[in-house]
């Protein structure tokens, strides 16, 4: 379901709801402009099928960890808007733990500095 | 020469648009969010000096194929598109209930009514039969003509209707009232037709509106998200 040339499926559809809470905690963005930036931040490591972002943006939505909202851009084209809940702040509080967590153990591995949570 | 089939880019997204509205498991806000996509990707792929054509099976491609996109978009929320499906069920109930109401109404208004009991018989058979065409055979025609491609303009421009929860709750609401006002009316007229003895009591069509009431709420609280909100981004 994902372009999986960078990374594994797994690993994508893992880290999908860490990187749209994060995205999202920075302010309301709308799919497109998600994939894009999330393009942009992996140097294109990371490439999500743009149609399957919305599966899980709506499955993300329905746990409430975001709402979405109907606007109208400056551009007068109407855009579902996305925003992080009380709840989704949270969730992404410990998924930063555990990401962080295997992050960590890894580069004690691999012997690079370790990140402070 | 000439390229003989100018590509159009609307008649582009249109076709995109109707092989979308094909796929069972898409509900109509996930095809709007998609096709928002679909125009975003465009537009990026025309910032970057594609031409249309180029821009337009680009960002299509981007975007995935349909029936793919159906069998994701239904595995994250099943229950969304049960949702509209039943919104579409009572609603053609909800129609169906007041041109019943209202064929019910004007059948009882216009009844000759007369004293002689066999006489009288045969007009409420006939009444009812009035009442069971109007309100089956109504729906039914139009579902033939729309089936058949008819009258789809029309119905576009009642669609309108359909936009925003708030519209839904006041045509409903129109639609309870228009038959109430009826009801009432009918057994006015009926009941001036009588001796005081034997008029029909008021309280006879409380229980069809209240139902008609309960429908509408049910609609309004079914009515698939797809609101429109005016604030800018």
């Amino acid at each position: 379901m994902y372009k999986t040339a960078m990374l594994t499926k797994d690993l994508v559809a893992a880290s999908s709801k860490p990187l749209l809470l994060s995205i999202l905690a920075g302010g309301e963005s709308y799919g497109y402009e998600i994939i894009q930036k999330v393009r942009e931040l992996s140097g294109g490591q990371i490439e999500w099928s743009d149609g399957m972002l919305y599966p899980v943006l709506h499955r993300l939505e329905r746990d409430g960890l975001i709402e979405s909202e109907w606007k109208e851009a400056d551009t007068g084209r109407e855009r579902k808007y996305y925003s992080i809940s009380s709840n989704g702040r949270k969730a992404l509080k410990t998924e930063r733990q555990q990401w962080l967590a295997v992050h960590n153990t890894l580069s004690k591995l691999w012997k690079i500095k370790p990140v402070s949570a | 020469m000439e390229n003989q089939t100018r590509f159009s880019l609307n008649a582009a997204i249109e076709n995109w648009r109707n092989e979308l509205a094909a796929q069972p498991n898409l509900a109509s806000e996930d095809r709007r969010e998609l096709e928002t996509h679909l125009r975003d990707a465009i537009t990026g792929f025309q910032q970057r000096g594609l031409s249309d054509e180029e821009s337009f099976w680009l960002a299509r491609h981007r975007v995935g194929q349909p029936q793919q996109l159906g069998e994701e978009f239904v595995k994250a929320d099943p229950v969304k598109i049960w949702r509209e499906r039943v919104f579409w069920m009572w609603l053609a109930v909800f129609l169906s209930n007041t041109l019943g109401s209202l064929a019910h109404s004007m059948a009882f208004a216009m009844m000759p009514f007369n004293f002689q009991t066999e006489s009288f018989v045969k007009t409420r058979q006939l009444m009812e039969m009035t009442v069971i065409m109007v309100s089956i055979l109504t729906p039914l025609i139009i579902a033939i003509l729309l089936a058949r491609g008819r009258l789809i303009s029309q119905f576009s421009r009642l669609m309108v209707l359909l936009e925003g929860r708030r519209r839904l709750a006041w045509a409903a609401l129109g639609c309870v009232a228009l038959s109430f006002a009826f009801r009432i009316a009918s057994t006015m007229i009926f009941n001036s037709r009588l001796p005081a003895h034997m008029n029909m009591p008021i309280g006879d069509y409380l229980m069809p509106t209240i139902y008609s009431v309960v429908i509408a709420l049910l609609l309004v609280w079914l009515m698939p998200r797809n609101e429109k909100n005016i604030q800018p981004a």
